[in-house]
């Protein structure tokens, strides 16, 4: 029966009738890995009623429906083609659904299946575990709705799994309601407030932003607020006048007068002090109001502000903050565990691009053209089991410790990327049973005496390692510097 | 007399199952056997071959009784065997090294059955690919 048929009179409204079909829920199989059909990632089985999975088209004898995978995207849900992994057998996998997040798995086939590594031939497999069939193929479970609702964002000439024109890569639930915001956002002239940990991607999102806005044709001007010396910030941002504070000193627009008539990107908006915070406040209203230093009448610019911050919402001043009508959270990639393997892939194929050494040893070349990386399964389980606390940065140093430490073509779980992953997921563990004294205050009073460093503020606070201070920061939604700010 | 489709699907799915070096272990023994070949392959990596061969074998097991499928594939693999230099003489050399393998690999599962239903399939596979038009 179609889910979407409901005997539920009230359904029948239009208002309700698209909810119907984005709130209900229904368990998906999204394909992680693949031996024989590495550009598929990203396709998924909506697992609504009992279906059979396995290599192949349709036979007469299949036990149930055969599953087939699709391109699910806002509005569309494409079939594509039957699988055609020849370590699949014709029916390999019996699933059903299990509420709105869980999968009944049983293994009908020859190759060997197992959930989270353990063989397994009738379990249940919960969201987020991952199910694969023995050197063919790795899925993860998922929970998404039957379709994915039609969004502000028009965008859809790029390829399936791969990078958006502004380099977002995802096909998640959750990368299509950040783009579905960054495109509503785009469609004003609003100021914008990005809020993600570290390595989420807000500088793409903020690209991204400007990229669908009106002023695309002109440039977006981007600063990092952190980086401005606290006593410059204010010339920084409203420029000065000739000979102005000091003779001899230039004309300078400042980055606001710069952005006139277009988007202002200042990222680490956090790390803004508050009397700078307040300068900024008449500027962020609807005139555009302020005053270069030196000058006496006011000018004007007509920009948009996209500010972001790894910081929780109540770090910014509250009238500062009140000026920023879009509010973008950004998801990491725990929320999203299915595009990891996408973007393992793109950062996999940037690597190859701009190292041939690399390519040459760890790509297949088909037809003497670059194909696909050679991945081995193993490293893609532990990455989509894996807690990232700097999200895409983290993946990416990941990804190049495999690249450096690999002792044969494949790029797999190394010893040195074992140790890593290892690492962090006892830190999470020691961070869960931190001694209730080092509450946000303490965490915030010890990160300021030993200037943000993760490393010299575990080491005093006697954590085992910054891995342990990192997970409690995150816990309190505090950050600390990025391992290339560390001084 | 047609092969037994499902005793050919059933002995691949084994092998593959079983033996994840199967396509490697077969250019090995291929090589091996008839050096010449080796050359020939020069176009893609050896694991996308490897993929490519495992791939290609399992489709034309599956699709033994679809003669339309089978009809454009075959005149498909031949004019690209034809671009490769691949020769009528080379065909037994790769159905002996195949079946070889297959019979490594299966072991006590491989029947006189399936070497005959492997046998025949090959020699109904390569006939119709040498019988095929080439491109001139």
């Amino acid at each position: 029966m179609d889910p979407r048929n409901t005997t539920d009179p009230d359904q029948d409204l239009p208002w309700l009738r698209s909810a119907a079909v984005v709130t209900r829920r229904i368990p998906h199989l999204v394909l992680a890995w693949s031996l024989d059909e590495p550009g598929r990632l990203g396709e998924t089985v909506p697992v609504d009623r009992e279906l059979c999975l396995g290599r192949g088209d349709p036979r007469p004898d299949d036990p149930a429906p055969r599953a087939r995978l699709h391109h699910m995207r806002p509005g569309s849900l494409i079939a594509r083609p039957p699988i055609a992994g020849a370590r699949i057998s014709r029916v390999q996998l019996l699933l059903e659904p299990r509420g709105e997040d869980a999968v009944r798995v049983r293994s009908l086939g020859r190759a060997v299946v197992r959930i989270n590594g353990r063989p397994i031939v009738d379990e249940v497999a919960a969201i987020h575990d991952v199910v694969e069939i023995h050197n063919a193929a790795l899925f993860v479970v998922v929970s998404r709705p039957r379709e994915l609702p039609t969004t502000a964002w028009a965008r859809f000439d790029f390829p399936f799994a791969g990078a958006d024109p502004y380099g977002i890569v995802g096909e998640s639930e959750a990368a299509w309601r950040l783009r579905a915001a960054c495109a509503f956002a785009a469609s004003t002239d609003r100021h914008t407030l990005l809020l993600g940990e570290s390595g989420v991607g807000k500088e793409l999102a903020a690209r991204a932003i400007h990229g669908l806005s009106a002023v695309r044709d002109r440039p977006l001007v981007a600063r990092n607020a952190a980086t401005m010396p606290e006593t410059l910030i204010d010339a920084e941002l409203f420029g000065n006048v000739r000979n102005y504070p000091n003779p001899g000193m230039p004309e300078r627009p400042g980055l606001i007068g710069e952005a006139d008539r277009s988007t202002l990107f200042l990222d680490e908006i956090g790390d803004l002090p508050e009397a700078c915070q307040v300068h900024l406040l008449r500027v962020l209203d609807d005139r555009g109001e302020y005053q270069r230093l030196g000058e006496a009448r006011p000018s004007r610019s007509s920009f948009r502000l996209i500010a972001a911050t790894n910081r929780p919402m109540d770090a910014l001043k509250y009238d500062f903050l009140a000026r920023f009508t879009h509010r973008i959270p950004l998801p990491g990639l725990v929320e999203r565990r299915e595009d990891i393997p996408l973007v393992l892939a793109e950062l996999l194929r940037r690597a190859a691009a701009r190292h041939p050494g690399l390519a040459a040893r760890f790509f297949e070349r088909r037809a003497g053209v670059l194909a696909e990386p050679r991945l081995a399964p193993d490293l893609v389980v532990r990455l989509l089991r894996h807690s990232f606390t700097h999200h895409v940065r983290e993946l990416e140093r990941l990804v190049w410790l495999a690249l450096g430490t690999a002792e044969s073509s494949y790029i797999g779980l190394t010893p040195a990327v074992e140790a890593e992953l290892a690492a962090a997921a006892e830190a999470d563990g020691l961070a869960a049973a931190a001694p209730a004294t080092l509450d946000r205050d303490a965490l915030v009073r010890a990160l300021a005496e030993h200037g943000r460093s993760p490393t010299r503020t575990a080491r005093a606070l006697g954590l085992k390692n910054r891995f342990v201070l990192l997970r409690l920061l995150k816990k309190h939604g505090l950050s600390a510097a990025t391992d290339g700010e560390e001084s | 007399m047609a092969p037994d489709v499902r005793l050919l699907r059933d002995t691949l799915e084994l092998t593959l199952a079983a033996d994840d070096s199967f396509p490697a272990r077969f250019y090995q023994r291929l090589f091996a056997d008839h050096p010449s070949v080796a050359p020939l392959f020069h176009r893609n990596s050896t694991g996308a071959q490897h993929k490519m061969f495992a791939q290609k074998l399992v489709a034309l097991v599956d699709h033994l009784d679809d003669p339309g499928w089978l009809e454009r594939e075959l005149a498909g693999l031949a004019a690209s065997h034809a671009g490769y230099g691949v020769t009528a003489e080379m065909y037994p050399w790769v159905g002996g090294a195949l079946v070889a393998t297959l019979r490594e690999a299966c072991g006590p599962a491989w029947t006189e059955a399936a070497e005959q239903a492997w046998l025949e399939a090959y020699d109904r596979l390569t006939r119709a690919i040498i019988a095929a038009p080439r491109p001139q």
